[in-house]
C-alpha cells in the first residue's frame, strides 16, 4: 500500500485532526480549540482553528455537517477514511524517524 | 466557575467587526457565537477587562489566518457542503441568482408569463373552487353531533302523522327501541311573503318538535324547536337557515319577529348556523308542524339516534318490536307493509349516495382540466427551452453542468407555480360562487364556504402541477445534444426536426379535451332527448297545490268540498283554468284498476292506470284531446253510465283499427263504462316509460278515492304559475278550511324532478367543455406558433424561391390539425373506455353515440384549425430577406 499523499500532515493540521477524535461526542470548533488550548496548555487562535478544519475538509481528510447544539447550529466534523490514512501514515513516519534514537539520553541532555 | 450573569457582558465592538469583516459570511454567526460563550465564561471568572484582552488578543491572532482562509476559498472556490444553505452559503446563493435570473428571464417574456400563469390558473382556480364546494359533501363530517349514530328509519317518505304519534305516544320523548330518540319530517316548499314583495316559493321541510335534538344542531341564533312546538294549539314557529337570515337582511331582530310562511304568520324562534343543512342544502326553513293524531298526511321520513350501545348493522332485534308494534294497531295493505323490508339506513349514505356520481364525474372532469392546463404549460416551457437552446448550449459550454441549468428551470417553473396559486387562488374566489351554482349540487353548493383550505389548496396544487410540468423540460434538456445545438448554430440553424415531446403533449391536451367534450356532448344529447319527450301535457303556467282532505270531511262532502275549490280557484286573476286530480303526471305509476273489454276475453287479466279528474283537467293541463269530448254537464252524478276518456294507447292496445268512441267497457267500477272521448298520451308514470292504456274518469260521476287532491291551476302567462300559488293558498283556506295543503310547486318543477340530474350535470359538463375548448386552442396555438416560428428561416428560403405563401398557410395548418385529428382519435377511445361513468345518466343513447362523438370532434377540429391558422398566417406573411437576416 503506497503512502498517503497528504502525509505527513503539518504539525497544527495532526494536532487539530487528533483533537477532533478526542472530542467526539461534539467535534465543534470550538470545543476542539479548547481540546487543544488543554493539551498544549497555550493560547491557540480561533480563526486558525477554523481555517485549518475547513482547509482538511477541502482536502477530504475531514468531513462536516450540521448539527443543532445551543445556539446556532454548528458545523460538526468527523475523519474520513482519507483522513485516517493520512493521520496513521504521519505517525508511522515519525516513528521510523525517531527509530534508533534514544530518548532518554536525549531526556538527560535536556537535563543539563 | 461562578454563576453565569444573566447578560453576558458584551465583547469589545470593534474586535467583533474585525473578526467579522475578515470571516467568510458563511462561517461569522458560528464562529462569534463561540468566542461570545468563551467570552461571557472568563468575564464570569477573570473579570470582564481580562476576558477583553482574551478576546482581543484571539481577534488579532485569528486574523492571518482568516484572511489566508478567504483568500484560499477564492482561489478554490471551495466551500463545505454542510454550509451550502446557510445566508452566504453555495447552493441559496444559486438559488438566490437563478431566481434573480428567472425574473429577469420571465419579465422580458410577459406573453409567455401571462399565458402560462393563467392557463395554470384556470385548472387550479377551478379544482380549487371545485374542491372547495365538494369538500363538504365528500370530506367533511356532516354538520350533526356524531353523525355515525344518526340513521334514517326504513320506507323513507312513507310514514303518516298518525303512525309517527302513535309511536310517540307508546315510546315518551320519541325514544323509540334501540334509539336514543326519533323525528318525524318531510319536505315542504312553502310560500314566503314579505312586506309588499312577491311572494315566492322557498324550500322548506316541516317535522317533529325532536328533529334538532336529534341531529344535535345548535342555532346560530335563539333557539331551535322543543317540546310542545308541534302539537295542535302551539304558536307556529319555525327555524331558518343562515342564508335566508342574509338575505332578508342579517337582522338581530328576527328571532321573535313574525313571517308569513304558507299564509300563516309564524314566529322565527331561531337561525341555524352558517354551514347548517338538513335533509339537503336547499332546504331554508324548518317548520314545526302541528300533528294531527289522526293525520293521514303521509310521505314523512323518520330519523333518528341510536341508544347509546346500539349498533348500526344490528339494529333487526328493535325494528322487529317495532313492527309487532305497528302490525297490531295498523292494517297494512300489501304494497306498504310497513311490518316487512324494516331496516336503517346511515344518514351519510342517505343524504348524499346520490350525489357521489355527480361529485366524481366533477372531479375527473376538473381533474382533466388541470391536467391539460399541466400540459399547455409544459408545452410552453418546452417550446421556451428549445428557443433558449443556443443560450443554454452556451452556458453548459461554460461549465454550467445539467443539474444546474435544470435547477434554473426548476426556479422558474416555481416562480410560475407560486403566480398561478395566487391566480388560481384569486379565481378560486372569483369564480367560487359561479361554479357553487354551476355544479349539479343546486343549492348544496351553498353550503360550500370559502376558505383558507382551499387556498392553500390552491397553491399546493399549483406548485404539485408545476413541479410535474418541469419534469418535461428538464427531460428534454437531459436527453438533448447542447453542444449539437452549437454547431447548428453555426450552419444557420435550419431544424426540419425537434418539438416531438410538444407536439405528443398537445396530442394529449387534445384527447383530454376530446374526453371532456365528447363527455359533455353524450349528456346533452341525452338531456335534450329526455326534454324532447313530450310528457303530453303544457308543463309552462302550471300551478300544481297539493292538498290533503281532512279526515273530519265525510266521504260524501269530499268531491263537493273539491268542486267549490276549483270554482274559487278558477277567479283568482290570472288564471285561466283550474282543476283537480287524484295524482298529476310525471309523479309515478300511482293506481291501476282492471279493464272489462266486451268481446276481448282471452284469458289474460289487462289493467289501465285510472285517473280520477275534474271537468276542467285536460284544458287545464293543455292535454290535446283527438277524438270525442270531455267531460261535460252531460255526465252526471246519478247516470246509469259513467263517461270514460281514454289515451290513445289504450284505443292502440284494445281497439285497434276500430273507432272508440260510444264503445262500453268494465272493470273497477259496476258500473258501464262508455267511451266519450280520446286524448293523446301523457307520460302518467315517469318521464322515460313507454305510454300506458289510462282511463279517465270524472270526480262525482266515479268516487274520489283518498284523501289526497293535486289542484293545478293555468295561469295567463308562466311568470304568474308560482305567483298565483299564494292567492291560491288564501283561497283554499278561505273556502275549504278542512283541506290542509301539503305542498305548493309548478308543473315546470314537477317536469325537472322527473327528467332527475343529468341536466345540472350536463351544464357543468358544457360548461368544463368550455374551459376545455379554451385551454386546448391555447396549446394548438402555443404549439404551431413555435412550430412556425422554429422553421421560418425554412419557410423564408422557400418563399424566397418562389412557395406561394399560401402553401405556407397549409403546411402550418395541416400540422396543427393533424395533432388534432390525433388527439380527437386518442380521445374518443377514452371516451369508450370512460363512457360506462355516464351510462347511467344516459337516455335514449348509447355511451357509444355517434353523433355526440361527430359534435364533439367537428368542434374540437374547427377550434384546433383556428387556433393553427393564426400563426400559420403570421408566417405566411413574413418577408423572406428580413427572416434571413435574423440569424
Amino acid at each position: 500500500m503506497t503512502t498517503s499523499e497528504h502525509a505527513p500532515l503539518g504539525v497544527l493540521e495532526e494536532q487539530v485532526i487528533v483533537a477532533v477524535l478526542r472530542t467526539a461526542s461534539e467535534p465543534f470548533g470550538m470545543n476542539i480549540r479548547r481540546e487543544l488550548e488543554r493539551v498544549t496548555g497555550r493560547s491557540v487562535a480561533i480563526g486558525a482553528v477554523y481555517a485549518t478544519l475547513d482547509r482538511l475538509e477541502a482536502k477530504g481528510l475531514l468531513s462536516s455537517h450540521r448539527a443543532v447544539a445551543s445556539g446556532p447550529s454548528r458545523r460538526a466534523f468527523a475523519l474520513t477514511s482519507v483522513g485516517a490514512r493520512a493521520l496513521t501514515d504521519t505517525q508511522a513516519m515519525r516513528e521510523r524517524l525517531w527509530q534508533g534514537v534514544d530518548v532518554s539520553r536525549l531526556a538527560a541532555m535536556a537535563r543539563a | 466557575m461562578s454563576a453565569r450573569s444573566p447578560s453576558p457582558p458584551n465583547p469589545p465592538p470593534v474586535a467583533i467587526a474585525l473578526i467579522g469583516a475578515a470571516l467568510p459570511r458563511e462561517e461569522r454567526d458560528e464562529l462569534l457565537a463561540d468566542l461570545r460563550a468563551e467570552h461571557a465564561e472568563r468575564a464570569a471568572t477573570d473579570g470582564i477587562a481580562a476576558a477583553d484582552r482574551w478576546f482581543w488578543h484571539q481577534a488579532l491572532r485569528s486574523a492571518p489566518a482568516m484572511l489566508r482562509w478567504r483568500w484560499r476559498r477564492s482561489l478554490s472556490s471551495y466551500e463545505s457542503p454542510a454550509n451550502a444553505y446557510r445566508p452566504g452559503g453555495r447552493m441559496l446563493k444559486h438559488w438566490m441568482s437563478d431566481a434573480r435570473y428567472a425574473l429577469r428571464r420571465l419579465r422580458a417574456r410577459p406573453s409567455y408569463v401571462i399565458v402560462a400563469i393563467l392557463t395554470l390558473a384556470l385548472g387550479i382556480g377551478g379544482t380549487a373552487a371545485v374542491y372547495g364546494v365538494a369538500r363538504a359533501l365528500l370530506f367533511d363530517p356532516l354538520p350533526y353531533e356524531r353523525e355515525r349514530e344518526i340513521a334514517s328509519f326504513y320506507f323513507a317518505g312513507s310514514w303518516t302523522e298518525q303512525e309517527f304519534l302513535f309511536l310517540r305516544g307508546i315510546y315518551p320523548h320519541a325514544a323509540l327501541p334501540g334509539f336514543r330518540q326519533v323525528a318525524a319530517h318531510r319536505h315542504a316548499d312553502v310560500t314566503l311573503r314579505e312586506g309588499d314583495a312577491p311572494t315566492r316559493l322557498i324550500p322548506g321541510l316541516t317535522s317533529s318538535a325532536e328533529l334538532f335534538d336529534v341531529l344535535g344542531a345548535r342555532p346560530f341564533m335563539g333557539r331551535t324547536f322543543r317540546t310542545g312546538d308541534d302539537v295542535q294549539g302551539a304558536e307556529p314557529v319555525a327555524v331558518i337557515s343562515y342564508g335566508l337570515w342574509k338575505e332578508m337582511g342579517a337582522r338581530a331582530s328576527i328571532v321573535g319577529s313574525r313571517l308569513t310562511l304558507d299564509g300563516t304568520p309564524r314566529t322565527v324562534i331561531g337561525v341555524m348556523p352558517r354551514g347548517f343543512w338538513f335533509p339537503s342544502p336547499e332546504v331554508r326553513v324548518w317548520i314545526a308542524k302541528d300533528l294531527d293524531p289522526n293525520g293521514q298526511n303521509g310521505s314523512y321520513t323518520l330519523v333518528g339516534r341510536l341508544a347509546p350501545g346500539a349498533d348500526m348493522g344490528a339494529m333487526a332485534p328493535y325494528l322487529e318490536r317495532l313492527t309487532r308494534t305497528l302490525d297490531d294497531r295498523f292494517d297494512y295493505p300489501a304494497e306498504w307493509d310497513k311490518t316487512k323490508d324494516a331496516k336503517v339506513t346511515p344518514i351519510r349514505e342517505e343524504l348524499l349516495g346520490a350525489m357521489r356520481p355527480a361529485l366524481i364525474a366533477t372531479f375527473v372532469a376538473m381533474g382533466l382540466i388541470l391536467l391539460m392546463a399541466c400540459a399547455n404549460v409544459a408545452a410552453l416551457m418546452l417550446g421556451q427551452v428549445e428557443a433558449r437552446e443556443t443560450e443554454l448550449a452556451v452556458r453548459s459550454a461554460l461549465g454550467a453542468n445539467q443539474r444546474r441549468l435544470t435547477q434554473q428551470l426548476v426556479v422558474e417553473a416555481l416562480l410560475l407555480g407560486l403566480g398561478a396559486g395566487l391566480a388560481g387562488a384569486l379565481m378560486a374566489v372569483a369564480g367560487f360562487g359561479v361554479l357553487a351554482r354551476a355544479l349539479p349540487l343546486g343549492a348544496w353548493g351553498e353550503s360550500a364556504t370559502f376558505d383558507w383550505r382551499m387556498f392553500a389548496a390552491a397553491l399546493a396544487l399549483s406548485l404539485a402541477a408545476v413541479l410535474l410540468v418541469v419534469l418535461v423540460p428538464a427531460a428534454a434538456l437531459w436527453r438533448g445534444d447542447l453542444k449539437g445545438a452549437l454547431s447548428r448554430l453555426r450552419t444557420g440553424g435550419i431544424q426540419g426536426r425537434g418539438g416531438r415531446l410538444e407536439r405528443g403533449l398537445v396530442v394529449v391536451e387534445v384527447a383530454l379535451a376530446m374526453l371532456i367534450a365528447s363527455g359533455a356532448a353524450l349528456l346533452v344529447r341525452s338531456v335534450s332527448n329526455l326534454y324532447a319527450i313530450d310528457p303530453g301535457i303544457e308543463t309552462r303556467g302550471v300551478a300544481v297545490i297539493d292538498a290533503i282532505a281532512s279526515g273530519a270531511l265525510r266521504e260524501s262532502e269530499r268531491m263537493n268540498t273539491i268542486e267549490e275549490t276549483i270554482r274559487a280557484l278558477a277567479t283568482i286573476p290570472g288564471v285561466t283554468s283550474a282543476a283537480a286530480a287524484m295524482k298529476i303526471p310525471l309523479r309515478g305509476n300511482g293506481n291501476n284498476m282492471g279493464i272489462e273489454v266486451p268481446g276481448r276475453d282471452n284469458g289474460e287479466q289487462p289493467s289501465t292506470y285510472f285517473r280520477v279528474v275534474t271537468a276542467d283537467y285536460f284544458k287545464t293541463l293543455g292535454i290535446t284531446v283527438t277524438a270525442g269530448r270531455t267531460f261535460d254537464v252531460s255526465d252526471r252524478p246519478d247516470s246509469a253510465e259513467i263517461a270514460v276518456v281514454v289515451n290513445q294507447a289504450l284505443v292502440k292496445k284494445f281497439f285497434p283499427g276500430e273507432d272508440p268512441l260510444g264503445k262500453v267497457v268494465g272493470g273497477g267500477y259496476r258500473l258501464r263504462q262508455r267511451i266519450v272521448g280520446v286524448v293523446e298520451n301523457v307520460a302518467e308514470g315517469d318521464l322515460t316509460d313507454e305510454a300506458r292504456p289510462t282511463r279517465y274518469f270524472l270526480g262525482g260521476q266515479a268516487p274520489w278515492w283518498g284523501t289526497r287532491a293535486t289542484f293545478a291551476l293555468r295561469a295567463a302567462n308562466d311568470e304568474d304559475s308560482e305567483r298565483v300559488l299564494d292567492e291560491a293558498r288564501k283561497t283554499i283556506n278561505r273556502v275549504s278550511p278542512a283541506m290542509a295543503i301539503d305542498a305548493t310547486t309548478t308543473m315546470a318543477r314537477v317536469f325537472d324532478t322527473a327528467v332527475g340530474p343529468a341536466r345540472p350535470i350536463m351544464s357543468l359538463l358544457t360548461l368544463l367543455s368550455t374551459l376545455a375548448l379554451v385551454l386546448g386552442a391555447v396549446g394548438i396555438y402555443g404549439v404551431t406558433a413555435h412550430f412556425a416560428a422554429r422553421r421560418k428561416r425554412d419557410w423564408a428560403i422557400r418563399i424566397a424561391l418562389g412557395l406561394p405563401a399560401w402553401q405556407v398557410v397549409r403546411n402550418i395548418v395541416s400540422q396543427g390539425t393533424l395533432l388534432v385529428t390525433v388527439g380527437i382519435v386518442v380521445g374518443a377511445l377514452g371516451t369508450l373506455a370512460l363512457g360506462r361513468l355516464l351510462a347511467s345518466f344516459l337516455f335514449g343513447i348509447t355511451p357509444l353515440d355517434p353523433v355526440a362523438f361527430a359534435g364533439a370532434s367537428v368542434m374540437l377540429l374547427a377550434v384546433g384549425a383556428i387556433s393553427a391558422l393564426i400563426p400559420a398566417r403570421r408566417a405566411g406573411r413574413v418577408a423572406p430577406a428580413s427572416a434571413l437576416r435574423e440569424q
